[in-house]
């Protein structure tokens, strides 16, 4: 019956061609975009996995690039029994590197206090060191306090045809290059990384603030109870809520960058759970730095709030977060300070992507309806020029789910040829993607992914011929001789 | 063998009633070789079609060695359409996919064809001369090649009742002849009761059975 089946389908190429390729371009076009999710959630776990520790930043802050802590906080965090290391960090936005503005993709001035960064067991950007090839070079050592020695992603020495020993302009201060680092992930492929008071410096930070604390736990420790463990040791302390409008109120209305659109509807979550607004108001644009830990990226918005209130120390920052209002409610209800676990980080972009693939499914089920169509179209068409056929098959002894069989067959022949090909087109469109944009886009089409565009679209194929099939089974196989 | 009793069939063509046929009783005897003459729209393929229970009378009853067709199940009338009938038709009505070894083969298919029904397919087509058309699609052969196909396809069942619509219909006087000696072979050979439906009379020969139908009614009572 198989066989026939195909028979019947090659008898009718131009027909079953047409029905195959809109079939295959909405499954390619179905495949592309999930893989924009699965990609997003591949990159999260990936980078994720990398980064064991907890980040300890001010309540309400989104990402750590807008929290401000004490730095004395760090040696009480130190104090909490099970942390091995904290280590305080900066982040702050570049805005100019060797004279080109950076807008898209954002890159970040990352000050690490180098002394306990090197005393991380499990540092992402250590681990993912250059050491071999023609950017082999060195992570920051304890002869870096106090100079302009960087350690840069292979993305932006690549970009600005760089090289380990070179000089890298930022933000018009020359700084060398002595080592190079390459993640994979676009969330920690974006830092220059150097001593945390050269970044103060240069930016005018409070010299009594971080943005965050890295915390390390000792081995056996389970983060979730040293995250607790935290909480209850700053449970008391006064501090202010992390307000928007005080960091970003500069911040332009919207971008053009669907990466940045999207982690800003990160940023909103992470600070509100709430859905963003729709009028992109300022404190919608916040870049995503992971990582109080290692990582970050960003609208082109945040220097603007940074430049725009140099040097503001952690107190200035609570006069002006005084006057808002309830945004920026974090997990850690009114303690001083909000402490992440990795898993905190990769749940929030989870329900992030999760509703991506919810637009996503939208976007994809006007092309999936437009095929579906195009099948029962096809199967209508040919169910009715084969009436005469069906009729000898029933005189010959087919019963009717035998014809139902046969014309479901074909119409699901169709349907897997087309996800097949919708598939493969798909994730050769998503790695063209990757190709042209390695530094903006990291879209995956996953195994998975792929297995469900050729199921799903063979059940499209089944279903788009059920109709025609149904009404060919229905009737008498002498109604159906007369009308030939 | 076949008991027609009071059969009546009415269809629509749109709003207009079409009573094909108007209350028809005969029986054809088992090994009978049957002709049902009369002229067009007098009701003889529709009384050929619900014999093979390819359609449900009106009224009336048409019982096939004693059972009932009207009171069979669907399944039932699928396997007695698969299995104690075998179909010609005036237009071959082959299928244009497949070659033909292919539609003698169809009314198995959905069972699955083994080796020894497939072996017994081509010698079949062998025996009616096809022998060096076994691969070759309906639209590669002659009428009369056509025809033969549907008769093999008729006679790999073994059938206990042949129903032929016309089969010379679309043959010239040589071929159709061809035609008719198959049928009288089988009929002899095997004791298959054949029930064909014609407008021509040239081939009755003596001691069948001839149904002559006008208007929906039987014009001659049992056909003796």
């Amino acid at each position: 019956m198989l066989k026939l089946a195909f028979r019947n389908l090659l008898s009718r190429p131009m027909r079953s061609l047409l029905s195959l390729l809109g079939l295959t371009v909405a499954i390619a076009g179905m495949v592309g975009l999930f893989s924009v999710a699965r990609g997003l959630d591949a990159m999260i776990d990936d980078t994720f996995n990398d980064i064991p520790g907890l980040v300890v930043m001010q309540p309400g802050a989104p990402i750590p690039i807008f929290s401000r802590l004490p730095t004395e906080w760090g040696d009480d965090i130190a104090a909490v029994p099970g942390v091995a290391v904290v280590n305080g960090e900066i982040w702050q936005r570049v805005n100019v590197i060797d004279g080109k503005t950076i807008i898209s993709p954002p890159r970040f001035l990352f000050g690490i206090d180098i002394p306990s960064r090197l005393a991380l067991k499990q540092c992402v950007y250590r681990n993912a060191m250059l050491t071999e090839g023609p950017y082999a070079g060195r992570f920051l050592n304890e002869s870096d306090r106090g100079t302009l020695n960087i350690v840069v992603s292979q993305q932006i020495i690549e970009e600005f045809d760089k090289g380990v020993g070179d000089t890298l302009q930022v933000n018009n201060r020359d700084m060398t290059i002595v080592g190079v680092y390459h993640h994979g992930s676009l969330l920690v492929d974006i830092a220059i990384i150097l001593d945390i008071d050269q970044v103060r410096s240069l930016t005018l930070f409070d010299p009594d603030s971080v943005c965050a604390f890295y915390v390390e736990q000792e081995e056996g420790v389970d983060v979730e109870e040293l995250a607790e463990r935290i909480r209850s040791a700053f449970r008391g302390r006064k501090v202010e809520r992390w307000q928007p409008a005080s960091a970003i109120q500069f911040a332009p209305a919207s971008s053009e960058n669907p990466l940045i659109d999207f982690l800003r509807r990160l940023d909103h979550g992470l600070k509100s759970k709430k859905p963003p607004p729709a009028d992109g108001s300022p404190e919608e644009r916040a870049p995503i730095d992971l990582d109080g830990a290692e990582s970050a990226s960003s609208s082109e918005t945040t220097d603007s709030r940074i430049e725009s209130v140099p040097g503001q120390s952690f107190a200035s920052i609570q006069d002006a977060a005084a006057n808002s209002a309830d945004d920026g409610a974090g997990d850690d209800g009114d303690l001083p300070v909000e402490v992440r676990t990795a898993s905190d980080w990769a749940d929030r972009f989870d329900e992030f992507a999760g509703d991506l693939d919810i637009v996503l499914g939208v976007l994809t089920s006007i092309g999936v309806t437009i095929a579906v169509l195009s099948i029962v179209n096809t199967m209508l068409m040919s169910v009715t020029e084969r009436i005469i056929e069906f009729g000898i098959l029933k005189a010959n002894g087919w019963s009717k789910y035998d014809v139902l069989k046969l014309i479901t067959i074909e119409s699901a022949v169709l349907g897997f040829a087309g996800g097949i090909l919708g598939s493969l087109f798909g994730r050769i469109a998503a790695d063209v993607v990757n190709w042209m944009w390695p530094t903006r886009a990291h879209l995956y089409a996953s195994p998975g992914l792929l297995m469900f565009g050729v199921v799903f679209a063979t059940v499209l194929g089944i279903a788009g011929g059920l109709y025609p099939a149904f009404w060919a089974m229905r009737m008498m196989p002498m109604d159906a001789i007369r009308r030939g | 063998m076949i008991d027609i009793e009071d059969l009546t069939k009415t269809h629509y063509r749109g709003e207009t009633e079409v009573r094909a046929l108007r209350g028809v009783t005969c029986h054809i005897p088992k090994g009978s070789f049957t002709f049902i003459f009369g002229p067009s729209g007098s009701g003889k393929s529709t009384l050929l079609y619900l014999v093979g229970a390819l359609d449900n009378p009106t009224a009336g009853a048409v019982s096939v060695n004693g059972r009932n067709l009207a009171e069979l199940s669907s399944r039932e009338r699928d396997e007695y359409r698969r299995h104690d009938v075998g179909f010609i038709f005036q237009s071959f009505n082959l299928l244009k996919n497949l070659d033909a070894v292919g539609n003698v083969l169809v009314p198995f298919m959905p069972q699955g064809i083994s080796k020894e029904m497939r072996q017994r397919a081509i010698d079949l087509l062998n025996h009616v001369g096809l022998g060096s058309r076994l691969d070759h699609r309906p639209s590669q052969l002659s009428g009369g090649e056509q025809q033969r196909v549907a008769i093999a396809r008729a006679l790999l069942k073994k059938p206990a009742l042949v129903l032929a619509d016309e089969p010379t219909g679309e043959l010239d006087s040589k071929t159709g002849a061809e035609v008719f000696g198959y049928l009288r072979r089988l009929h002899t050979e095997q004791q298959t009761t054949v029930v064909v439906v014609s407008h021509d009379d040239r081939y009755v020969t003596d001691g069948d059975r001839v149904l002559k139908l006008q208007d929906g009614q039987l014009q001659n009572g049992d056909g003796k």
